[in-house]
């Protein structure tokens, strides 16, 4: 005959199995989540530089981007991560766009103040990656680069970033327009335009 | 020939933004490991909806009460429960007999003839000094 501990047991029993599913389900959904910014940190990283410059404000852009997707956007599909990852990023690059703005008219203003050394504008070089022996090849190749960082800062900021979301991400078209929040049709002009600036600002020899 | 030309510009630099991907110095890549983390700490704290504790509370705590009411109910047999009810049906008998104030008042004038009679008894029983 059962006894009201035995059923409280068996209540308990019934608990306690499914407890592991829960810390299951939370492992797993959080390694997804980290194998995915593995996988997109870098790469990330350097599209918010080219936009930004500065090393140090491309890693705050990144982590705030990592952190506003971890902490708002988590429980969604994994297949919208992306999207909404580097939508997050672009707004924030273009937050730290603006405080510069800002902050430049200030400084304007008051001629006895001037700007952070810190925060100028650092030589282009500094930034180049560790590329072991200066050998002539990756140099050449680290001065591409640099033509084409500067010749991105130069477009309009749509085109730069239709560019970088299809040509560096390799996102198709439908995905861009999600992550830009924009028709198909836009995404095309945007990346169309912005392959045609670019190859006139870098010659056709390059 | 156009296409062609557009095709090998976006290979190169696509290439070109790959390379200096993976040429990303390890101090760089170092911080870029921290802010991920750091991300993945500030996630625990905003599990999504349906594993948040403030989502399932309330469920859980209905639930509970309705698992140990059942429990309670079913646990117990129904032989058991009447005599439950009959035991303490006669305790409650016991104790209106003991409260009642008839019976007090018998005991007490009972206990005072036993003591006259035992009072007859000891000088009955005990010889007279004086005879």
């Amino acid at each position: 005959m059962s006894t009201p501990i035995d059923t409280l047991n068996t209540a308990w029993m019934v608990w306690d199995s499914l407890a592991p599913a829960v810390k299951g389900a939370v492992l797993e959904y959080t390694r997804e989540l980290e194998k995915f910014l593995a996988e997109i940190e870098r790469r990330a990283f350097r599209m918010a530089q080219v936009a930004l410059r500065d090393p140090d404000d491309a890693l705050d852009a990144v982590q705030d981007a990592m952190i506003k997707l971890t902490s708002n956007y988590a429980s969604r599909p994994s297949a919208e991560w992306r999207p909404l990852f580097y939508r997050i990023l672009e707004n924030g690059i273009r937050d730290l766009q603006r405080r510069r703005t800002v902050r430049k008219r200030i400084m304007t203003w008051l001629p006895g103040l001037k700007e952070d050394p810190d925060n100028e504008a650092q030589d282009p070089l500094e930034n180049v990656a560790d590329a072991g022996p200066a050998i002539p090849e990756k140099l050449m190749q680290a001065e591409a680069m640099q033509q084409l960082e500067q010749s991105l800062r130069a477009l309009p900021a749509r085109q730069r970033e239709a560019f970088m979301l299809r040509n560096f991400e390799g996102m198709d078209v439908a995905e861009t327009a999600r992550t830009m929040a924009c028709s198909e049709g836009s995404v095309k002009t945007h990346y169309s335009r912005a392959v045609h600036a670019l190859r006139e600002q870098l010659g056709e020899v390059w | 020939m156009d296409e062609q030309h557009r095709d090998a510009f976006e290979t190169r630099t696509r290439a070109l933004f790959q390379d200096s991907v993976e040429t990303i110095d390890f101090a760089t890549r170092s911080r870029l490991t921290q802010a991920r983390h750091a991300a993945l700490e500030a996630a625990k704290g905003h599990k999504p909806w349906f594993l948040r504790w403030t989502m399932w509370t309330p469920a859980a705590g209905v639930t509970a009460a309705a698992v140990l009411g059942v429990a309670l109910w079913l646990g117990s047999p129904p032989r058991q429960q009447v005599g439950i009810l009959a035991e303490a049906q006669s305790n409650f008998e016991d104790l209106e007999l003991v409260a009642s104030s008839e019976g007090s008042g018998d005991v007490m004038e009972m206990l005072q003839d036993d003591i006259d009679f035992y009072d007859f008894a000891d000088k009955v029983s005990s010889p007279d000094p004086a005879a």
